[in-house]
């Protein structure tokens, strides 16, 4: 999984180029507002992520841009074309277009619902600042991982913990390096880990969950015993065991290993939203019409549960952050540094809990776990209304 | 007796007993027993596997430290290490494993590896009071005070009151705990010196006799004040929000309506009607959380030296104390297979619309 990949010169001269198709697409439509956003969206996440970001927000842009001036010949409420100037026999071109604009709706639709919950919307833009401080971080304020150990020291100062200066806006940590920088560099891995983690998480619990639910008999008890059985056992503690057991130098088994100990209870909520589902009018109805197991997962199935599996997903996260950063600071895993689970740790048995002036080295990363952590619950919020348009009221 | 009795007695006498014992075993309760006994088991063996694979064993580490700190050598140091403890790390583990087995069935847990002659019950019990004290309390306040303040927020809807709380309570749901109490210690402790945090650390001073003096009941209480007040703010946020959502959609309900219709006094309906209906799904949980109450929290006793059961749990495991860890193992299991059934029960109980014994 290559999500390391950095911002770059390079990246912003893709981004423009990536730009350019959905500005050339809106100047062609007389739609420059959605093509200028469209161009400055793609020209981001090229630089962020290079082809990778380039290339799908390409197809995402064009989509909201052709959604503005689009209107369905064939769709009897919107077309004014007559009856016999209706051709029904598709061409692949205006497929691709029909697809293409009724993404873009959808886009248009769910960045509507995004806005429209303000503690959401808040969650959003808390994401997008950490994701910002963590691609294009790192461009502006280079790594100080050199241990300065007598050069930085103030005068008479004991140690060379500093509060903040002008010089470090957030002071520097027990070996006189800059925390800001650490703080900038020490988050991505753990990120990364985290979702990581999330995503195998939520792929386990819905294939599992959906598997016991529609195949059911011996299958479905034994999942379910197994369920029960991981549920049973203390998780922190069993990860504190297998921490001193399995070697977490590659970061990705510690992903493995969390997603195999969290499936259980979004499982357990999977099988019985699928049972539930099996038996309702328009799921049936579908069956009868002979639609299609594709279409009937897709269409009918899938919308009535997407909301609730990104939900837990976002959970499964933050639950994986957790038990990451607490096992860091148990001293339970190898340190790679920048890590803000190692500044935690080492501020702790570097005795900056109880100084106020080395505060700043426990009090950053602690405030950006905590940051991200809170900005990700409260993105479910919106998620909740993007998912579903008929929730308004409410929180 | 037996003699009296023909054959054909005899026989159909057996027939009823294994239809009644047939009977008892498909029944609900007995399914339930049997299937968290099952359960306990499979969780006691999987980790009784897995200790034991972890790298380095009680002995080598003790061993590393008596060269670490008497600059011995190894082996001797080994030897020393090896005759303090009662434990061959060379036994196959089949044996040790039904050694085991044997005397957990007479509720034996063993001795403790690494204090040798101390029965890992006896730690356990020493370790666990104090554990399902603070926790405990702390689920409690925070329990009470998620029902009594989530259901306010339901009936003021759009106030100022639930605008502020929602707000606060969705913050500190999404906080880790460690988090807050790192939080706690650092602006409250250091920075605006409300409290001294040397002292405010460990369970109790040890300098106070212990008994029930007003001095020793007083130090235990303030030494717990940091970690309850931990564990409530962790989770009040949560209490909060569901018995906020719940109370909601119990509002929205017709016999909620009948009620008001029937000009019962407003007192009645919120007590009555509302209240004990929305705080249904809320008691099932709490009672699956009473059963995590004993696995406590390891990482903020370790912040707070709070010597509970999450502490003697971490330096076991440090130790590689096979038996101490097998033993806190177990007891959680029990207690979160416990608590589990206690939630089936209550939900039947509270619940008349669940007939717990009919759903298969």
């Amino acid at each position: 999984m290559d999500l390391q990949s950095l911002a770059s010169p390079t990246g912003l001269l893709i981004g423009a180029l990536c730009g350019l198709v959905p500005l050339v697409i809106a100047l062609r439509n007389r739609t420059p507002r959605p093509g200028i956003l469209g161009f400055l969206a793609c020209l981001l996440s090229g630089f962020a992520c290079n082809v990778l970001g380039g290339l799908p927000m390409i197809l995402l842009t064009v989509a909201v841009v052709v959604s503005y001036t689009y209107t369905d010949r064939d769709d009897p409420f919107l077309s004014r074309a007559a009856l016999e100037e209706v051709d029904f026999e598709e061409t692949f071109g205006a497929m691709v277009t029909r697809r293409l604009a009724g993404l873009g709706r959808t886009i248009r639709a769910a960045s509507r619902a995004l806005v429209r919950n303000k503690a959401g919307f808040l969650g959003f833009l808390g994401l997008v600042f950490f994701f910002v401080l963590n691609i294009f971080g790192p461009m502006v304020i280079p790594y100080d991982g050199q241990p300065h150990f007598y050069d930085r020291r103030r005068e008479g100062a004991i140690n060379l913990f500093q509060g903040p200066s002008a010089e470090f806006p957030l002071g520097l940590d027990w070996q006189g390096r800059d925390i800001l920088s650490h703080i900038v560099h020490g988050g991505r891995a753990l990120i990364i880990t985290s979702v990581q983690a999330g995503v195998i998480t939520t792929v386990i619990a819905v294939i599992l969950g959906a598997v016991a639910a529609l195949i059911g008999g011996l299958l479905d008890q034994i999942l379910n015993a197994i369920a029960n059985f991981i549920l049973t056992i203390p998780q922190f503690p069993l990860l504190v065991v297998l921490a001193g057991l399995i070697s977490f130098e590659d970061r990705f088994f510690l992903a493995v290993l969390l997603g195999l100990l969290d499936w259980p209870t979004l499982m357990r909520a999977v099988r019985a939203q699928v049972l539930s589902l099996r038996e309702r009018d328009y799921v049936e109805a579908a069956y009868a019409l002979d639609l299609g197991l594709p279409h009937i997962v897709m269409r009918e199935v899938l919308p009535q549960m997407i909301s609730y599996i990104v939900i837990n997903m976002i959970f499964s996260i933050r639950g994986a952050m957790y038990a990451i950063v607490g096992l860091v600071f148990l001293g339970m895993v190898p340190f790679t540094e920048p890590d803000w689970g190692v500044m935690i740790f080492m501020g702790r048995s570097q005795g900056a809990l109880f100084s106020a002036e080395a505060a700043s080295m426990l009090l950053s990363p602690v405030i950006a776990v905590a940051l991200f952590q809170l900005s990700l619950v409260l993105f479910t919020r919106s998620l909740e209304e993007v998912f579903n348009p008929r929730l308004r009221a409410g929180l | 007796m037996e003699a009296t009795t023909s054959p054909q007695a005899v026989q159909s006498g057996w027939a009823a007993f294994w239809k009644a014992t047939r009977r008892a075993l498909t029944g609900y309760t007995a399914r339930t027993l049997l299937q968290g006994l099952l359960t306990i088991w499979a969780v006691m063996t999987f980790t009784f596997v897995l200790i034991r694979q972890m790298p380095s064993n009680p002995v080598q580490i003790e061993a590393e430290r008596i060269v670490r700190e008497e600059l011995v050598s190894y082996e001797e140091a080994y030897s020393r290490a090896a005759s303090l403890f009662d434990f061959d790390p060379n036994q196959p583990i089949i044996e040790q494993y039904v050694e085991y087995l044997a005397k957990l069935i007479r509720l034996d847990f063993g001795q403790s590896i690494t204090s040798a002659g101390t029965p890992v019950l006896d730690q356990i019990l020493q370790y666990l009071p104090w554990t399902v004290f603070s926790v405990g309390l702390g689920l409690l306040i925070s329990f009470t005070i998620g029902i009594f303040v989530g259901m306010a927020m339901a009936y003021w809807r759009g106030g100022i009151l639930d605008n502020v709380v929602t707000a606060l309570a969705s913050i500190l749901f999404g906080i880790p705990n460690y988090i807050i109490a790192l939080l706690i210690i650092l602006i409250l402790g250091v920075q605006l010196k409300l409290f001294s945090v040397a002292e405010a650390l460990g369970r109790v001073d040890p300098t106070i006799e212990p008994g029930f003096t007003p001095e020793y009941i007083g130090s235990v209480l303030s030494h717990a004040i940091l970690p309850v007040v931990t564990y409530v703010s962790a989770t009040v946020g949560g209490w909060i929000l569901t018995m906020k959502s719940s109370t909601i959609a119990t509002l929205g309900e017709e016999y909620v309506t009948v009620a008001q219709a029937r000009g019962l006094s407003q007192w009645r309906v919120l007590t009555a009607y509302v209240g004990r209906n929305a705080m249904l799904p809320l008691v099932t949980r709490l009672a699956i959380s009473i059963g995590f109450v004993v696995g406590g929290s390891v990482i903020i006793e370790d912040i707070y030296r709070y010597r509970g059961l999450g502490k003697f749990l971490t330096t076991a495991i440090v130790a590689r104390d096979y038996t101490s860890m097998q033993g806190v193992f177990l007891v959680i299991a029990v207690s979160v297979v416990v608590a589990n059934m206690l939630a089936d029960v209550l939900y039947g109980a509270l619940d008349p619309r669940v007939r717990v014994g009919k759903e298969q």
